[in-house]
């Protein structure tokens, strides 16, 4: 046996995580690492990918440089270096410069990948640290991309503004003076409207309205909004989900200061959501339509690679699925004559929560008023029949369940509506229990947004007894994360033997199920997972670090969706093979599925009791 | 004959020191003694470690205790190997075989000239011819860089501990063979990188 060098050992033992491992991990450490003399004429002969180390300063200090030469963070006595690359297998980026040479333990792959599997609190160790590095050099990096700049660096500067009483032909006069398509109307620096060149044609030429009138009389008014401060994603994602292309930005007392235009953010980036979300909204036909949706894919591949917050994708899609949706309405419209009646078409699952993928199906329906006619129904029986039969050519599937407009079903009156939420709330069976999972996440796309609200606040007041709630929760763990009972992976394997793990079913879902259960206690009524679970902070419900936990967990595992779905492996839809994974990406998966695990089992002795 | 035998080992010494530093393998050697006289004094116990491509292995670690130590006398002052711990130890046979397995193609490095005659005196004790490559003294290294720098070289200034101090190397705990060994051999990496400057470094550059 190799005799351990005292001297060694007791710097060792005193240094992090070896001060909370059994003595044995420093015995190992200290008989397995070589000692090297580091100085700024050598280093380049350490910190090579070609041979990875697990480096400890000894003594003397050196600075960690980041590849573009920025400092990361001073090495001194007790700090580690190049655990990332060993974690990783990536290639080494940063450099060391040295301020004062001395004594650096080395440890090699194989002994570090050794004390990985020895000491899970020796890997916990360094996976921290790997992600406390990461996110400090992290923010430094997301300023390349446009989509995460603020919105105070995109826009362009210098508010053109008018007071309400100004006329509307100074407002034409002043635009094209300035060279803008917008015009802010504001009164004592506060923002009170927007009027834009098409507003001119809209509502001023085309009604032959005196031009003379006050701007008060033309403008749209309480218009939406941003603060400089914000991102320009968040900016994106107004336009998108309003259409709309002019965007007052405020700084933080709500004086306007300029107005984002789609057009700025046409500059950022070639290819944008913004201008396909508008060329859907001039589609002049189906055909033209369906041609769109066809980018849709390879649009959402150069997105994806742009955004950090992959949540937004989700709301990228569900925002180009409403758009399409919304166009094909109009179409329908125009070639069978306006709606008889008020309706409102909303969306279920997936769309309604707004973390639609590629590979999502429709979920729809219409809800119409008690008073609807026959003659009114065969009307919306069409339209249901025509969008979901366009949606579907335009790559959106049809719902193997048959939870679309196109079904009678769900074409109902609000109190036809009402009726099936009661059913399901009253009897809850587990047929009843999917139901819930689908309908109770729901959220308005066309048509009369008041007749929806009145049928939201109706859903509200159905009380649900503790016996549904119970249901719910019994329900949720039926369905179970793919850990072992020691905390290893289990995968399942397909007819080809593949072994995968479904990150959706066994993943995703369970944290929808639980926050909606959650949501449906605290009465929120958003369909978005996120949203919810932003609303639920303010509930007590669920303590805040539950909050947190699960939100990163969602957010992570959608991500290794969502870069599974772009890489098109061979396997089935939502399922990743762990094989693929890095060492680093394999230990957070885990813990994700942790965290859940120990969510739903909190949520089956809130809720379920002894029912379990 | 014996002339061409000298000149062949003076031909290869010169080949060695035109050796690269790093080109060469190494083994530190740190003995505890009985006394400082090769022909009265004996091994207590003996520590090396392996230094390769300019790292010190720890792996390569070993420490042997003589078991065969006839007096002891005051040494255990310095070294703090009993009577009981003796017992525990190894025949001069066994240590000696399993040094001059390590020091197969390998440098020896010793703080200060006294340990090899003691080496050389076992070797002859027990017919174990110990050969090493070549041999570096980290203090005569000391010593010479001092001189050249026209500092003078005090009473203590050359022992293992004053030597790390000036290349700011940790303290450590004196008078066991192991620490000695690694203490030493941190020394050696220290002194070749304080000298080298940059530039590569041959073994003739530390004579």
């Amino acid at each position: 046996m190799t005799p351990e060098i005292a001297e060694v050992k007791q710097f060792v033992i005193k240094q992090m995580p070896f001060s909370q491992l059994p003595e044995a991990a420093s015995h190992f450490f200290a008989t397995h690492l070589e000692v090297i003399y580091l100085t700024q004429q050598n280093q380049h002969q350490w910190l090579r990918s070609s041979e990875l180390y697990l480096y400890l300063v000894r003594s003397g200090s050196y600075d960690l440089l980041s590849a573009s030469g920025e400092v990361i963070t001073r090495l001194a006595e007790g700090d580690y270096f190049g655990y990332p690359s060993l974690l990783t297998g990536e290639a080494i980026k940063n450099q060391l410069s040295v301020s004062t040479p001395g004594l650096v333990y080395v440890l090699n792959q194989s002994n570090f990948d050794f004390l990985r599997r020895e000491y899970k609190l020796f890997e916990q160790h360094f996976v921290k640290a790997h992600a406390n590095r990461l996110l400090s050099s992290h923010y430094k990096q997301t300023r390349d991309n446009w989509s995460e700049q603020k919105i105070s660096d995109v826009m362009s500067r210098g508010a053109v503004t008018l007071t309400p009483d100004a006329r509307i032909v100074d407002a034409a006069k002043t635009m094209s003076q300035h060279g803008v398509s917008s015009i802010i109307v504001s009164e004592k620096e506060q923002l009170l409207g927007v009027v834009t060149d098409r507003d001119l044609r809209n509502r001023v030429l085309a009604q032959e309205r005196d031009p003379h009138a006050p701007l008060s009389a033309i403008m749209t008014r309480s218009p939406k909004y941003v603060f400089e401060h914000n991102r320009v994603f968040s900016a994106l994602h107004l336009m998108l989900k309003h259409n709309i292309h002019h965007l007052p930005v405020l700084n933080e007392h709500h004086v306007p200061l300029g107005m984002l235009t789609s057009t700025d953010l046409l500059r950022q980036q070639k290819s944008d959501p913004v201008q396909l979300i508008g060329n859907i909204y001039k589609a002049q036909g189906v055909a033209q339509l369906k041609l769109l949706a066809s980018e849709i894919p390879e649009l959402l591949k150069s997105f994806a690679y742009n955004v950090e917050d992959t949540s937004l994708i989700g709301k990228l899609l569900s925002g180009l699925s409403d758009a399409l949706t919304a166009r094909l309405i109009a179409i329908y419209q125009q070639q069978h004559g306006q709606a008889p009646c008020a309706y409102s078409w909303i969306c279920f699952g997936s769309q309604a929560r707004e973390e639609q993928t590629l590979h999502s199906d429709q979920d729809n329906g219409l809800l119409l008023p008690n008073e609807v006619t026959q003659a009114q129904r065969t009307y919306f029986a069409n339209m249901g029949e025509f969008v979901c039969e366009q949606l579907a050519q335009c790559g959106i599937k049809s719902c193997p369940g048959n939870i679309m407009a196109s079904n009678e079903a769900c074409r109902g009156s609000m109190a036809q509506w009402l009726a099936r939420f009661e059913d399901w709330i009253y009897a809850p069976t587990p047929k009843a229990m999917l139901n819930c999972k689908i309908y109770f996440d729901l959220r308005f796309i066309e048509g009369y947004s008041a007749l929806y609200s009145e049928f939201t606040a109706k859903l509200a007041k159905l009380k649900k007894d503790d016996l549904f709630f119970a249901a719910m929760a019994t329900d949720i763990n039926t369905n179970s994360v793919p850990l072992g009972l020691f905390q290893q992976l289990k995968l399942e394997k397909d007819q080809q033997q593949h072994k995968f793990l479904d990150l959706k079913r066994r993943g995703v879902v369970i944290i929808n199920d639980l926050v909606r259960l959650y949501a449906l206690k605290a009465q929120i009524y958003k369909a978005n997972t996120l949203e919810r679970l932003e609303a639920l902070l303010g509930s007590n419900l669920l303590n805040k670090s539950d909050v947190y936990d699960l939100k990163d967990c969602w957010r992570y595992l959608t991500q290794l969706r969502l870069n599974n779905q772009l890489e098109h492996q061979h396997l089935p839809e939502n399922c990743i093979d762990p094989a693929d994974l890095t060492s680093l990406e394999k230990h957070q998966l885990k813990e994700a599925f942790y965290l859940i695990k120990q969510a739903q089992q909190a949520c089956a002795f809130k809720f379920a009791r002894g029912s379990l | 004959m014996f002339a061409k035998r000298w000149w062949q080992k003076i031909y290869k010494q010169y080949q060695l020191k035109q050796c690269d530093f790093e080109a060469l393998d190494y083994l530190v050697v740190d003995i505890e003694l009985t006394g400082l006289d090769a022909k009265q004094n004996e091994i207590v116990s003996i520590a090396w470690l392996a230094i390769e491509t300019g790292r010190i292995d720890l792996n390569s670690a070993q420490y042997h205790i003589h078991k065969g130590v006839k007096a002891l006398e005051q040494s255990p002052v310095y070294h703090g190997i009993d009577d009981s711990m003796l017992k525990e130890g190894e025949s001069l046979e066994y240590l000696m075989h399993a040094l001059s397995q390590a020091l197969d193609k390998k440098v020896l490095v010793c703080h200060s000239a006294l340990d090899w005659p003691f080496i050389k005196q076992a070797g002859a004790m027990t017919g174990i011819s110990v050969e090493p490559l070549g041999m570096l003294d980290t203090m005569e290294i000391e010593k010479r860089r001092l001189h050249s720098c026209g500092q003078p070289i005090a009473g203590d200034s050359l022992t293992l501990a004053s030597c790390r101090k000036r290349y700011h190397l940790p303290d450590y705990q004196t008078h066991h063979a192991l620490t000695d060994a690694l203490a030493t051999a941190e020394l050696l990496l220290a002194q070749v990188n304080a000298m080298n400057a940059g530039k590569r470094i041959k073994l003739a550059d530390l004579f």
